[in-house]
């Protein structure tokens, strides 16, 4: 039951929100080779304490964010919006 | 055992002891104090054996005043309204309720099922598995056919009540509750950090799991004190939720509470629902749980008249209820012998038998000059029934030897109470996984909260003396104690110690020592276990199903334990603990689900012509949130004739379908055309404005996502369509990628599914059709609008797309109507319709049309197909990069023998047979099959049943050899033609023209 702060629609149930994955993964460009790729898609280390993951608040304002979590707490320390442009903007106009 | 009604000074209960009233134990009248649990209406009306045992059909009475109840099981309400295993000492009793006794046949007084009592030793841990694990020799290896025969008569003879099979007539609510401090359990420490919290002027929410406030007030003789409180409590005006269990604690301290509403109530007020279940979110938790007393293991400690000493205490001072008149109490601490004296001060005669060798001279004090026997160094080590009743009549007394215990003489009594420590409820803290230590010196388990949004106050914190644990409410409440600092330390607080005490063995002496009731495990299983090799908590909880029943071993967990470190030679702590799940006591299926049932369950989500098509005799079916018309059956016409017949005249002329559900998102901006570039397999860059094309997406993994047609409306602008089931998944997606990946695109994408209503106009008569309704029929030519064009046209005005696409083979269309208008304009277009022999088809039809065609869906884009696979390679461009285009070309993806998209006819042009089947070469079917057959229907076009499937390389690898369909489970076999998945129309000349 945890909950997730959205930066434009504030703090929210989990439950509008779906995990996307690794937040951390730096997807290659498109022509990059394929065992770049299986890299990228299918090698994930398994932590056990502080990670950052993309969610996206689907039954708000549909943003992708970056959240920085807990894996055995569940504890939230972030929540960024994916999007490095808008994060700015976000920042700048605080 | 008898108890019997003693008249009290105490005055809080004396206006209801007028109050009387009737309730049905097995059927039969009885009267009852308004007040009264259901354990205190049945003691007093001399109900001593309420329940039979789990696995032995022991008899079972009362065992205790609270949760922990392991004994008096019982099932109230009758028909629909049947509620099983409710714990009678928890339970309010009310005007005409009907209360059942368990498991037990023909009575619960005469039971046959308690001649596998006699057996007992048979039924040991572990039974189940080694005895029906197949009878070797004879079953070696090959399992269970003697359980497979005994299952239905043990499951019979095993269990606790039997659920209602009935619907469930009552409603129940969700809710939302915010607080910023919630304090659990309304005893003297969770009423003092209620007060003190209010008076920190923050919101306080107090919930009680009993009926009553008070806790363990309820059960003092001396009441001045809780009435003091109260009138303090609602001078703060706090919200109080009594019959409110915390059931489990989640992450961000959200509580899960489920309330019962008050049957008077709701006989006044019938609509309100039976329980709430409030997520409850607060800042703060104070978790003042109480402790539970806990029994000890020794011979026949599961007779009826045998409980603990604090319900004694609870029935006399607040049911004013005497348990007994010979009394024997049998204790290792403290607590016991303030009940010795009310029992005594009561009328009855009282015997102590302490374990400890020394007690307190203040203890001692206390009981001078009363008639009350104390035994020192002494403990019960066996309980006897009488000759005819099976509740406790005399017991054996053990003696403290300086190696164990020896017998050491015979008492007789009629009513037996134990007292081997109090364990803290901690429960709710071992939910979130806060730390819990075993504490050696008070012989517990204690937690301390996370020491910052949880914490502990009174005994549910080991804190044993009243003024202590009213401190320690103060501490927590008040915020005094601020982060990280440890909470004064009161823990314990006995004039004595407390001797541990959780077994009594003495050599002469046999019979079944229970160490957890209602499952029916005994001390030897816990050795059993052990001698086995079962030595971790968790493969000792599993093998013996101790603290699996509805109590959750809340008195037998430590006992095991205890047991289970003796075994090893080992310290408690060092054994560990299981750690405790939610909910802490059974809470109803019903609560959780709330309204989402039936119809509730999930959204419905209607086309907006879903109106329209049920005025219009269409049979809607569920696909995925959605309903869409299936097919549209004339008078006397099942699904098979209709959709044969829609599908037959689509084809011949004319036919109309809903195809709203699909996907559309609308993509724009300057980047739309090198974003939709990279996310289609195939070119999008020189799409013409008013030109539509098919595409395939696929995901990072080189596998295929969805597809769909793309419409380009303006240089910046694309109307994008999904399939019905990706088009949330895919909508996501492309916000993923725009916002993670691609933050430089400048691309826009909107879902538009609900604005647009679609339809397609399918078959030969489908230009005629439309010119009759376009204002200008020369915008719908064949020039105009060929194949894959998009215009936007006026519609009786009203501004619509229409696209000349077509999933059915056929020359189509689709009309794409702004939502509002969809009804009238379907109507309008209806009624021209009839000028040609035409019909309104289904998703039925649709399918028959598609499988004709070889056009894929969801039943092949399973997730596990690429491109290839389902025959449209070369829809993937050599000349760019897309999303997928790295990892489509791993070995295994691209290799030439994988099962590849086919269309199958049967040699036997009449027969048939179904999705899901296998295909195998003929005189191999057994093994890993060649194929798989998707989606089968009767084709009308064809004459006969056809299907789409996939087969190991595709139809050029079995073209000479002999397949076979192989339907195990409908045991339908037959010989099969594999053809091309075109398998009408394959030039696609009826599309053209």
């Amino acid at each position: 039951m945890i909950q997730i702060s959205c930066p434009f629609c504030g703090k929210r149930d989990h439950s509008e929100f779906s995990y996307g994955g690794d937040g951390q993964i730096n997807y290659p460009p498109l022509d990059a080779s394929e065992d770049t790729w299986h890299d990228a898609v299918f090698l994930r280390e398994n932590i056990y304490g502080r990670q950052i993951e993309t969610w996206q608040h689907l039954y708000g304002c549909r943003s992708w964010l970056l959240v920085e979590r807990d894996t055995r707490t569940h504890e939230i320390f972030s929540v960024k919006l994916a999007h490095s442009d808008w994060q700015k903007l976000m920042e700048e106009n605080r | 055992m008898t108890a019997i009604r003693v008249s009290q000074q105490s005055s809080i209960n004396k206006h209801k002891e007028e109050e009387t009233i009737s309730f049905f134990w097995n059927n039969k009248k009885l009267r009852a104090r308004k007040g009264d649990s259901i354990s205190a209406a049945l003691l007093a009306n001399k109900c001593q054996i309420i329940g039979r045992s789990f696995k032995y059909h022991r008899a079972r009475g009362v065992t205790s005043a609270g949760v922990e109840e392991a004994g008096a099981l019982v099932t109230t309400g009758k028909g629909a309204y049947t509620e099983p295993n409710v714990r009678a000492s928890t339970t309010e009793i009310s005007e005409g309720l009907f209360v059942y006794s368990q498991n037990a046949w023909p009575s619960v007084r005469f039971d046959m099922g308690s001649i596998l009592n006699l057996f007992g030793r048979f039924f040991a841990a572990g039974f189940y598995y080694k005895t029906f694990m197949g009878i070797p020799p004879l079953e070696w290896g090959r399992g269970t056919g003697i359980w497979m025969f005994f299952e239905k008569f043990i499951r019979k003879a095993a269990g606790l009540g039997t659920a209602s099979r009935l619907e469930d007539p009552d409603s129940y609510e969700h809710l939302h509750t915010h607080t910023d401090i919630l304090v659990i359990g309304s005893g003297p420490a969770g009423i003092q950090a209620t007060i003190q919290a209010a008076k920190t002027g923050k919101d306080v929410l107090l919930v009680e799991q009993d009926y009553a406030i008070g806790g363990s007030y309820l059960s003092l003789l001396d009441k001045s004190e809780f009435k003091k409180q109260t009138i303090k409590l609602k001078k703060h005006n706090i919200t109080v939720l009594t019959r409110t269990t915390a059931f489990g604690l989640y992450d961000d301290t959200t509580v899960g509470l489920v309330e019962i509403i008050c049957p008077e109530e709701r006989d006044k007020k019938p609509r309100k629902p039976r329980q709430r279940f409030h997520i409850c979110r607060t800042k703060r938790l104070i978790l003042a749980t109480g402790a539970l007393e806990r029994n000890y293991a020794f011979s026949n400690n599961d007779l009826p008249g045998i409980m603990t000493v604090s319900s004694a205490r609870t029935y006399l001072n607040r049911f004013q209820l005497l348990v007994g008149s010979n009394i024997v109490i049998s204790t290792n601490n403290d607590s016991a012998y303030e009940t010795g004296l009310e029992l005594e001060t009561a009328g009855a005669s009282v015997t102590i038998l302490d374990s400890r060798e020394q007690i307190a001279d203040l203890l001692l004090e206390q009981i001078l000059g009363k008639r009350i026997n104390l035994y020192l160094g002494s403990a019960v080590a066996k309980a006897k029934h009488g000759v005819i009743s099976p509740c406790v009549k005399h017991i054996e007394i053990a003696q403290k030897t300086n190696d164990g215990w020896r017998q050491s003489g015979a008492l007789s009594c009629d009513c037996l109470l134990v007292s081997a420590g109090w364990s803290p409820v901690i429960h709710l803290a071992s939910h979130q996984g806060c730390p819990i230590e075993w504490n050696e010196e008070n012989a517990c388990f204690i937690s301390n909260g996370d020491n910052k949004s949880i914490f502990f106050a009174g005994s549910a914190a080991g804190i044993w003396q009243f003024e202590d644990c009213i401190q320690s409410a103060k501490e927590v409440a008040g915020e005094t104690r601020t982060k990280g600092q440890k909470p004064s330390s009161i823990i314990g607080g006995w004039r004595t110690a407390i001797a541990p005490l959780y077994e009594i063995r003495v050599p002469t002496i046999k019979g079944k020592a229970f160490i957890d009731l209602q499952h029916d495990v005994t001390a030897s299983d816990v050795r059993l276990a052990h001698q086995e090799g079962f030595i971790s908590v968790e493969h000792l909880k599993r093998y013996t199903t101790l603290g699996m029943a509805t109590d959750q071993g809340k008195m037998g967990n430590v006992i095991g334990l205890a047991l289970m470190a003796d075994a090893l030679n080992r310290p408690i702590g060092d054994v560990g603990v299981t750690r405790f799940r939610p909910p802490y006591t059974s809470i109803s299926l019903g609560a959780l689900a709330g309204m989402h049932r039936q119809s509730h369950f999930k959204p419905i989500r209607k086309t907006p012509f879903n109106n329209w098509s049920l005025a219009n005799n269409g049979i809607m079916i569920d696909a995925g949130l959605w309903h869409r018309p299936w097919y549209y059956p004339k008078q006397g016409e099942n699904l098979q004739d209709a959709y044969i017949r829609e599908a037959t005249i689509t084809r011949r002329s004319l036919g109309i379908c809903d195809v709203s559900s699909l996907g559309k998102i609308m993509v724009q901006g300057p980047d739309s055309t090198t974003f939709l570039n990279r996310i289609y397999t195939n070119p999008f860059a020189k799409l013409a404005i008013g030109k539509a094309r098919y595409g395939i997406i696929l995901r990072d993994d080189g596998m295929v996502f969805d597809d769909g047609t793309t419409w380009r409306l303006s240089e910046n602008s694309y109307l994008m369509t999904t399939t019905t089931n990706h088009a949330a998944a895919v909508m996501a997606t492309l916000e993923e990628l725009l916002q993670t990946r691609w933050p430089d695109l400048r691309v826009h994408v909107t879902s538009v599914t609900e604005q647009w209503a679609g339809c397609a106009i399918a078959g030969p008569n489908s230009r005629s059709l439309l010119s009759e309704i376009v204002d200008d029929p020369s915008e719908i030519s064949n020039e105009t609008l060929p194949f894959m064009g998009v215009r936007q046209v006026l519609l009786q005005n009203i501004p619509c797309y229409i696209a000349r696409i077509s999933f059915s083979g056929e020359r189509a269309f689709e009309v794409y109507i702004p939502s509002d208008y969809s009804h009238t304009m379907m109507q309008f277009i209806w009624n021209k319709a009839q000028k040609f022999e035409s019909c309104l088809y289904g998703l039925e039809a649709l399918g028959t049309m598609r499988i004709e065609k070889g056009h894929v869906t969801g039943a092949e884009i399973d997730g596990r197909v690429t491109i290839e696979d389902i025959g449209l390679g070369k829809m993937a461009s050599q000349n760019k990069d897309f999303v997928g285009s790295a990892l489509r070309k791993r070995e295994m993806l691209t290799s030439p023998n994988r099962p590849q998209l086919v269309g199958i006819f049967p040699k036997d042009k009449n027969k048939t047979f179904s999705a899901g089947a296998l295909l195998n070469e003929a005189g191999k079917r057994k093994g890993h099959p060649l194929g798989w057959i998707t989606a089968v229907t009767y084709s009308p076009a064809l004459g006969h049943w056809i299907a789409l499937g996939f087969i190991e390389g595709g139809l050029t690898a079995v073209e000479d050899k002999h397949i076979v369909l192989s339907d195990e489970l409908r045991s339908n076999f037959l010989d099969v033609e594999i053809v091309s998945p075109h398998m009408y129309d394959p030039e696609g000349k009826r599309l053209h023209g």
